[in-house]
C-alpha cells in the first residue's frame, strides 16, 4: 500500500501472436530500476570505479603493509636533495614517486582516498539526516514550521560557502581546544561539521518539495484515515517514496563534498598535514611550484580527485535516469 | 670620579675584533654583474605583511625588520652599529649622535656622553637634536601605557626608571641633561653591556612636540619624525601645529607599504660613511600577500629585494641555475631555532625525557625540510656562535650527530620515571598518552613538523601534532596555564649582540612577566608564588616533589652581566652549559642564517648584522628610479 505505482507496467501482458502464453512476471520498482540501470554502461562503469575506490580505501592499510611496507607518514629524506626537492619519481621503489620529505605518494594517495571518502560520506550522511528530518517537517506540517525552516534554508543557502568555511576553520583554529567549548575540533571533525552545516539545505529543499506533493496523495489519505500518526506517515509512508530522489541527491552531494574537502585542505584550513588528503597533497605540490620538477606530486592526487568526482557524478546521473525515467536532463 | 674613557674605548675595540674574528657572513659582496657602487635609485622590496608588534612605534616595537629601518634609515641615537655584516663589526656598538665613547665612572655606575651638533630632525620639526630628545625617549620607555617591550634593559638599571610611570612627563632621576649637548646616566647596578642597550631603537631621539600627542602603545608609528638620512615620503606635509591637525604621513600605510625618501635636513658631515653610506635615494616596501608572486616579481626584475625562504621552485633555480648565481644571500642571523619543552608539563617535567628528546631529535632532517644546510649550522647549544663564540664547544648531546640517535635516546629514557617497563619508551599512560606537539601550519613547518615527529615517536609514541598559525602558536605558548608540553613554534634572536641580550627574556624569570605573556616558554626559574597566581601551583609542587629545586639562571645571569667585558663570554658559556645539561628546556636545532634574495639590480649587497636584514643604507641599487616614481 505504501508504494506508489510505477508509470511502467509492472506485468508483461503482451501475448505472442502464435498464441503461446508467456509467463507473466511481476517486478518491483527496484527490479525495474536495476534493469534500466544495467543498460546504462557509463553509469555501471562509474559504479565499478566507485566500488573500487571504496575497496581501496578500506584495504589501504592492509595493502600497504603487504606490498609497500611504508606508512603514509613514513619518510625517507635520502630520496630528496639537499633542499628538499624530491629526486625519486614513479619507480619500482615508489610507484607514484615521493614528496618533499620522502613520503610515498602512492601510499598517501591511497590513504587520501580514505580521508576523502570518509569525510564526504559522513558529512553527506549528516546532511541527509538533518535535511530529511527538516524537509519532512516543513513539507508535511506546513504553516509556521514550514516558513521557519524554509527561511532558514534560504539564509544558509545565501551564505558564501567557501568564505564561511574558511572563516569557521580559522576561528576554530585560533585555539588549540577548537570551538564550541572544545566540541568541534579542527581537522577532520571540523570539515565534517562544515559539510553537514552547509549541505543539509540542499537535501531539505528537495525533501520538502517532494513531501508537499506526496502528502496529498491517496495512500497518505488512506494512512491518515486508518489512524496512523504524523510521524508514522512521514517516516513509513512518505519517506520511502522519496528514497529514490534522496539517493540521487546523495550521489551528487558526495563528489561535491569531496571537492569541498579538497579545496579546504588545499587552502590549508581543512585536513591537517599529518593526515593524507588529496587537497593537502595538491597543496604540497603547488608550494613553490614544486610540480614543475616533481610532477608526480600533483598528477596522482589530482588525477584521483578528478576520477572520483567524475565517477560519482556519472553514477548519480545514471541512478537518476534509472530511478526516475521521466525526468529530463 | 676617575674618568675611564680609554677603558670604554678599548672595550669597544676588543668587541670589534671578536666580532670580526667570528664573522662568517656571505654578505658585503657585490651581487650584480658590474659590482660597481652606484649612487641613487630606489630599493624596491615586497613583503607579505609588516607584522609590527607595536604599530612601528620605536618605544614598543619588537620586530627586527622595524629595527633595521629605525637604525639604518630613520633614527639616530647615542650609539648605533655599522649596519654591516659580523665580519665588518656589525654587531659592535659605535657612537652615532655621541661624539665618541662615554666617560664611565670607576664604579661603572655613571656614563656621560657628549652629543654632536648639527644633527637635525627632518621636516616638519626642522630643528637640532638635543640631549633632551634622548631623555624624552627614555621617559617614553618609562611610561606604562607605551608598553616598552624590552624596558627591563633600563628599568631597574637606570636610577629612577621603573617602567610604570603614569605620564610621559615624569622625570627620571638617573638621567641628567645639563645642556643640549650632554647627557649623563646613573645606574643602580653596573651592567657590562650598557652601550649595547643604548643602541636599541627605543632609546633614539624622539621630538616631544610631536610624540607628546601619542601616549598609547603603537600610536606614534605613522607619525615618526626622522633624525637620520631618510624619512617617510610626505613628512613635510605633516601639520604639527596641534595634536588635532596631525594626520598620518602619506608615505606610510600599514596595509599598503611605505616609501622612504632622503631627509633634506640630514648632514652627512655629522655621520660616518662607515655607518651610513646612504647610496640609494629611497626605499619602497610594498605589501604583497602572494608570496609566490613576490619572488616571481623578483625574477622578473620588478622588485630588487625579497626576504625569507624562496618557494622551492625558485630556490631550485637559485641553487642549480648559473643564471641565478649570487641572487640568494645567507647571513648569520644571530638566532636559534629550537624545540621548547615545558618543565611543568608531563612527561617533560622529568629531565631524562628532555635529554632523550635532545638525543633523538633529527636536526639534519628538520633543517633539510627548512631549506637545507644554507639555512644555518646545526645547533648544539643555546646561543648562536655569532653572539657567543664559545657555544660551538658546548655539545652535551654529541651522541646525536645531527640525524638523531634513537638508541642513545632510549637509554636516556630508561632512566625516566615515565618509562615504567624500562624499554626506552615513554609508556606511563597518564603522562605519555596524547602529548600535544604544537607546530605551525604555514610552510615549511608542516614538513618540518613531520620530520620532527618521526624522530621523536620511537621514544614518545603518544605525541599528537597540532598545527596552528604562527600568531596563535605564540599566544598559546604564552599562556602559562595551557602548559603546552612541547612545541616547534618559536625561534629566538638576540635583542642585541651580547649573550645577555639573547638570554634575558627567554630564560630569566623576568621573561615570565605575566600569566598570559611569558616569552620564557619553558618556564625556567618559575617561582611558587607566580605559579600559584597563574593557576599551575599543583604542577609546580609536583615538579619540586619529584625533582627538587626548579632550575633558574637568574643569579648566574646577574653575575655574568656584572663582569668586566673580557670575562662576560666565559661566564655566559657556563650559563649556556647549565641550560643544556641541567635545565634542558630546549632542543636547539639550527643556528639560523637569514636569507635575502636580490635581483642583479642590487649592485652592492651588504648585510646588517644587528637587524638581520639587508643593509638598505649601505647597499646600492642601479635601477635609476626615484622613490617618488616607484609608489
Amino acid at each position: 500500500m505504501s508504494q506508489v505505482r510505477s508509470a511502467e507496467p509492472e506485468v508483461d501482458t503482451l501475448a505472442p501472436l502464435d498464441g503461446d502464453l508467456r509467463r507473466v512476471e511481476g517486478r518491483t520498482p527496484w527490479q525495474l530500476f536495476w534493469i534500466r540501470f544495467k543498460r546504462d554502461h557509463v553509469a555501471v562503469g562509474a559504479g565499478v570505479v566507485v566500488a573500487l575506490l571504496v575497496f581501496f580505501a578500506l584495504v589501504a592499510p592492509l595493502f600497504v603493509s603487504i606490498f609497500v611496507h611504508r606508512g603514509p607518514n613514513a619518510l625517507d629524506q635520502n630520496l630528496t636533495d639537499s633542499i628538499g626537492i624530491p629526486i625519486l619519481g614513479p619507480s619500482k621503489t615508489a610507484w607514484f614517486g615521493v614528496d618533499g620529505i620522502g613520503r610515498d605518494v602512492f601510499v598517501r594517495t591511497m590513504y587520501g582516498a580514505r580521508t576523502s571518502l570518509m569525510v564526504s560520506f559522513i558529512g553527506t550522511g549528516l546532511s541527509l539526516i538533518i535535511g530529511i528530518v527538516l524537509g519532512l517537517l516543513a513539507g508535511f506540517r506546513g504553516g509556521k514550521i514550514d516558513t521557519f525552516i524554509s527561511r532558514t534554508i534560504d539564509i544558509v543557502l545565501s551564505l558564501p560557502l567557501l568564505l564561511m568555511a574558511i572563516g569557521l576553520s580559522v576561528a576554530c583554529g585560533a585555539s588549540i581546544e577548537g570551538c564550541a567549548g572544545g566540541l568541534i575540533k579542527t581537522g577532520v571533525p571540523l570539515v565534517i561539521f562544515i559539510i553537514a552545516l552547509f549541505g543539509w539545505p540542499y537535501v531539505a529543499r528537495i525533501v520538502r518539495g517532494q513531501t508537499l506533493s506526496l502528502r496529498e496523495r491517496e495512500f497518505v489519505e488512506a494512512a491518515r484515515a486508518t489512524g496512523f500518526g504524523t510521524w508514522h506517515i512521514m517516516l513509513r509512508e512518505i519517506f520511502p517514496n522519496m528514497l529514490a530522489s534522496i539517493i540521487v541527491v546523495a550521489t551528487l552531494l558526495i563528489p561535491q563534498n569531496i571537492l569541498f574537502e579538497a579545496a579546504l585542505s588545499y587552502l590549508s584550513v581543512g585536513i591537517p598535514p599529518d593526515t593524507p588528503s588529496w587537497g593537502g597533497m595538491i597543496n604540497d605540490a603547488t608550494e613553490g611550484s614544486l610540480y614543475f620538477v616533481a610532477w608526480w606530486m600533483l598528477i596522482f592526487p589530482a588525477g584521483f580527485l578528478v576520477i572520483t568526482t567524475l565517477a560519482f557524478n556519472l553514477l548519480g546521473d545514471g541512478l537518476r535516469d534509472a530511478l526516475d525515467p521521466r525526468s529530463q536532463r | 670620579m676617575k674618568r675611564r674613557t680609554i677603558v670604554a674605548l678599548s672595550s669597544l675595540v676588543v668587541l670589534a675584533l671578536v666580532a670580526a674574528a667570528c664573522g662568517g657572513s656571505t654578505s658585503s659582496a657585490p651581487s650584480g654583474a658590474s659590482g660597481t657602487v652606484t649612487k641613487g635609485g630606489t630599493i624596491r622590496e615586497e613583503l607579505q605583511e609588516f607584522g609590527w608588534t607595536s604599530g612601528f612605534d620605536p618605544t614598543g616595537e619588537y620586530l627586527g625588520t622595524a629595527w633595521a629601518l629605525y637604525d639604518q634609515m630613520l633614527m639616530r641615537g647615542l650609539m648605533t652599529y655599522t649596519h654591516r655584516g659580523a665580519e665588518a663589526g656589525g654587531d659592535t656598538p659605535v657612537p652615532d649622535i655621541a661624539t665618541g665613547p662615554p666617560t664611565v665612572s670607576e664604579d661603572n655606575l655613571t656614563y656621560e656622553f657628549e652629543l654632536k651638533t648639527g644633527v637635525m630632525f627632518g621636516p616638519p620639526v626642522d630643528r637640532e637634536v638635543t640631549s633632551k630628545d634622548i631623555k624624552y625617549a627614555f621617559q617614553r620607555i618609562n611610561t606604562a601605557s607605551l608598553s616598552a617591550l624590552y624596558g627591563n634593559y633600563y628599568c631597574g638599571v637606570i636610577t629612577g626608571m621603573t617602567c610604570d610611570a603614569k605620564k610621559v612627563e615624569t622625570d627620571i632621576e638617573g638621567i641628567e641633561t645639563p645642556d643640549d649637548t650632554h647627557i649623563t646616566f646613573r645606574l643602580d647596578q653596573p651592567v657590562g653591556d650598557f652601550l649595547y642597550r643604548l643602541t636599541m631603537p627605543a632609546t633614539k631621539a624622539i621630538p616631544e612636540e610631536v610624540a607628546k600627542c601619542f601616549t598609547q602603545a603603537g600610536d606614534y608609528g605613522p607619525f615618526l619624525i626622522s633624525s637620520s638620512a631618510y624619512m617617510f615620503m610626505g613628512s613635510e606635509d605633516l601639520d604639527i601645529t596641534s595634536c588635532d591637525t596631525m594626520k598620518p604621513i602619506s608615505g606610510y600605510d600599514v596595509q599598503k607599504g611605505m616609501t622612504l625618501v632622503r631627509n633634506p635636513n640630514y648632514d652627512p658631515a655629522t655621520d660616518s660613511t662607515e655607518i651610513r653610506e646612504a647610496n640609494v635615494d629611497g626605499l619602497q616596501q610594498a605589501i604583497n600577500t602572494n608570496y609566490d608572486d613576490i619572488f616571481q616579481r623578483l625574477l622578473d626584475g620588478e622588485i630588487d629585494v625579497a626576504g625569507g625562504t624562496p618557494p622551492k621552485g625558485v630556490l631550485l633555480k637559485f641553487e642549480t641555475d648559473p643564471t641565478y648565481e649570487g641572487w640568494l644571500h645567507a647571513d648569520p642571523g644571530d638566532r636559534t631555532w629550537y624545540i621548547t619543552m615545558n618543565l611543568f608539563a608531563a612527561p617533560f617535567d622529568d629531565v631524562h625525557v628532555r635529554k632523550a628528546v635532545n638525543l633523538a631529535f633529527n636536526k639534519e632532517g628538520v633543517r633539510k625540510a627548512y631549506g637545507g644546510d644554507k639555512r644555518g649550522e646545526i645547533a648544539t647549544s643555546v646561543e648562536p656562535p655569532t653572539v657567543l663564540p664559545e657555544s660551538v664547544d658546548i655539545n652535551p648531546y654529541a651522541a646525536n650527530t645531527g640525524a638523531g640517535n634513537v638508541e642513545a635516546a632510549m637509554e636516556e629514557m630508561k632512566q625516566s620515571r615515565y618509562d615504567l617497563d624500562k624499554n626506552g619508551i615513554c609508556d606511563d599512560g597518564g603522562a605519555c598518552d596524547d602529548i600535544l606537539f604544537l607546530g605551525r601550519n604555514i610552510d615549511p613547518w608542516p614538513e618540518m613538523d613531520q620530520v620532527a615527529m618521526a624522530s621523536l615517536l620511537p621514544i614518545l609514541p603518544g605525541l599528537t601534532l597540532k598545527e596552528v598559525d604562527t600568531s596563535t602558536g605564540y599566544t598559546t605558548l604564552q599562556q602559562m596555564k595551557k602548559l603546552v608540553p612541547i612545541s616547534s613554534v618559536p625561534g629566538w634572536g638576540k635583542d642585541y649582540a651580547s649573550p645577555y641580550g639573547f638570554d634575558y627574556y627567554i630564560f630569566h624569570t623576568d621573561g615570565i612577566y605575566s600569566c598570559t605573556g611569558a616569552s620564557n616558554y619553558s618556564l625556567v626559574g618559575l617561582t611558587k608564588d607566580f605559579a600559584e597566581e597563574c593557576g599551575i601551583g599543583a604542577e609546580y609542587d609536583a615538579y619540586v616533589q619529584n625533582n627538587g629545586e626548579v632550575p633558574s639562571v637568574d643569579a648566574k645571569m646577574a653575575e655574568c652581566v656584572a663582569k668586566p667585558a673580557d670575562e662576560v663570554n666565559a661566564c655566559f658559556a657556563e650559563l649556556d652549559t647549565y641550560l643544556m645539561e641541567t635545565a634542558v628546556p630546549w632542543v636547539p636545532w639550527v643556528w639560523a642564517n637569514n636569507w635575502t634574495s636580490v635581483n642583479p639590480t642590487v649592485t652592492l649587497y651588504v648585510f646588517d648584522q644587528f637587524a638581520g636584514t639587508i643593509s638598505y643604507v649601505n647597499s646600492a641599487v642601479d635601477n635609476g628610479l626615484a622613490p617618488e616614481n616607484v609608489a
